[in-house]
């Protein structure tokens, strides 16, 4: 076995090996890539929820966005309903003042702050405008100060 | 090995060195925890494939197929049952198999590898049932995963990616149910034969290897009389699970519905140990960091270990340290998935079984 001349036979055994190694490498790369895909099925995350006037004041919670509305007098804030610590649906106590969570106990109060239990996040506050339609729109690309909030 | 005594396959004959052994009844019995293991693997495979034929991994469709396994198609509660049951069984007894292995101190030299052939059985047992945990896509199993790919999520850098992978979006939906339900029915049992069939074979190797005197010993064949004995216990597998099939049914809740966490939302029972340790901080510390560095270390015990005497027998006097620490480990563990299964109720207070959660 004598590598060291460049000969006919040692340049195409190099060039079987390369093209061997390269689909090789290349099918592994590809099939890893392959895994993630580019385009989600998935509800898209600015959407239009009903109009301001449906939201009564206090807490609403809209199940299917998995969201809180919140309604002060002519003011509209939307928070997120879903626990910081790993992703279970928290529920509002009206008696307590506070958000809940099931799973481990995290309590949040009701400016979305930690005030116990494991999560180690805040509550984020989404951004809420008019669409024309007159209808909410929130955009949960957007997270505000929880004292941003939408005059109507 | 089912020929000889324990001792006969450990060169070193511990077991008569003069120390009195713990238990006279104890001492060398392995209790066949590995065919057992098999078997259940067998049983999970048969019925595998039987329910797969009524199962269809589509969100819509999910459910429903497995309420009509469940009540409409003739003995489908059966198949369902035994698949299940024998699924829980053989986490127990793949954890047994392993606390047996080290009680006994029988992943020493030469047999280091298959140790760890084993703890990636280990693994592989626990991913299976986790992916199949989903495919009922009811509350239980649409929550245990939230819980389970949040946790991925909380590892550092790579986090997100890997519940982005593992689930093939963002949330839970059509792409995580058919990576599951892939997962589950063609690559882990797949994966799982082969290390199988490693550690069996491994298994004799290692024997001879241990103690040539072993081998060229015929005084009883293979056929009949070995298949016959094993065949015979295997029978005796299927009839209890068949049996359990009967008389108690798998659980089933309601359809997978995003926006309702059921109260409390808790996770598959053998990962309730680790929800538990979630409720105590940030998951990356008590959800990534703690449970790898306990399985990075039962991966490294034989390399760990420097001791040379006890093995063989169980609870060897020379072995205390050891078995004092494992056996500790073996009380947090389980006691961690008591504590999370019967004395966590609504919001993972603390309740006493008794007590009845205020739910409101």
């Amino acid at each position: 076995m004598s590598a060291d001349k460049f000969t006919r036979r040692n340049f195409l055994a190099g060039v079987g090996w390369l093209a061997t190694l390269g689909t090789f490498g290349g099918l592994t790369a590809a099939s890893a890539r392959y895994l993630f895909p580019n385009v989600l099925y998935e509800p898209p995350l600015e959407f239009k929820i009903a109009l301001p006037e449906e939201y009564p004041e206090g807490v609403t919670f809209v199940a299917a966005k998995r969201i809180f509305v919140i309604r002060e007098q002519n003011l509209i804030k939307v928070v997120s309903g879903v626990c910081t610590h790993i992703g279970c649906t928290i529920r509002w106590s009206d008696e307590r003042n506070r958000f809940e969570c099931p799973c481990h106990g995290t309590m949040f109060s009701a400016n979305g702050a930690v005030t116990a239990g494991p999560a180690p996040k805040p509550l984020p506050w989404y951004e809420v405008s008019l669409a024309p339609d007159g209808r909410l729109l929130v955009n949960e690309r957007q997270i505000v100060p929880f004292q941003q909030a939408l005059t109507v | 090995m089912a020929l000889h005594t324990r001792n006969e396959t450990f060169e070193n004959g511990s077991a008569t060195s003069g120390i009195p052994v713990v238990s006279k009844w104890l001492e060398d019995k392995t209790f066949g925890l590995g065919l057992i293991n098999i078997s259940l693997f067998v049983i999970l495979n048969v019925t595998g494939i039987l329910l797969m034929f009524y199962y269809a991994a589509d969100t819509d469709r999910a459910y429903q197929d497995i309420k009509d396994l469940q009540f409409v198609i003739t003995f489908g509660a059966i198949f369902r049952n035994m698949h299940r049951w024998s699924a829980y069984a053989m986490i127990a007894l793949v954890f047994l198999h392993m606390s047996r292995v080290f009680y006994m101190a029988e992943y020493r030299r030469p047999r280091q590898l298959n140790w760890v052939i084993g703890w990636c059985l280990f693994l592989c047992t626990l991913i299976a049932s986790l992916t199949g945990y989903l495919l009922p896509w009811d509350q239980k199993a649409y929550w245990g995963m939230t819980i389970m790919s949040n946790v991925m999520a909380s590892a550092p850098i790579i986090g997100e990616k890997l519940k982005y992978v593992v689930l093939g979006g963002s949330e839970i939906g059509q792409n995580a149910l058919s990576r599951a339900f892939d997962l589950h029915v063609k690559v882990m049992p797949l994966i799982m034969s082969f290390l199988i069939a490693l550690h069996v074979i491994r298994n004799r190797t290692d024997d001879l290897i241990a103690n040539p005197q072993l081998h060229g010993d015929a005084e009883v064949s293979v056929w009949p009389n070995i298949i016959c004995r094993e065949l015979s216990k295997f029978f005796i597998i299927l009839i209890i699970i068949m049996v359990a099939a009967i008389l108690f049914g798998a659980p089933l809740e309601e359809e997978a519905n995003p926006s309702v966490t059921p109260i409390p939302a808790k996770a598959p029972w053998f990962f309730l140990g680790l929800q538990e340790l979630l409720s105590w901080g940030a998951p990356f510390w008590f959800a990534i960091v703690i449970p790898n560095m306990v399985l990075l270390f039962a991966f490294l015990v034989p390399y760990i270990e420097r001791g040379q005497t006890g093995g063989g027998v169980w609870l060897h006097p020379s072995r205390r340290l050891q078995n004092i620490l494992f056996t500790a480990f073996v009380t947090v563990a389980i006691g961690l998935i008591i504590l999370g299964a019967f004395f966590r109720g609504p919001a993972w207070r603390f309740y006493w079984p008794w007590e009845s959660w205020p739910l409101h």
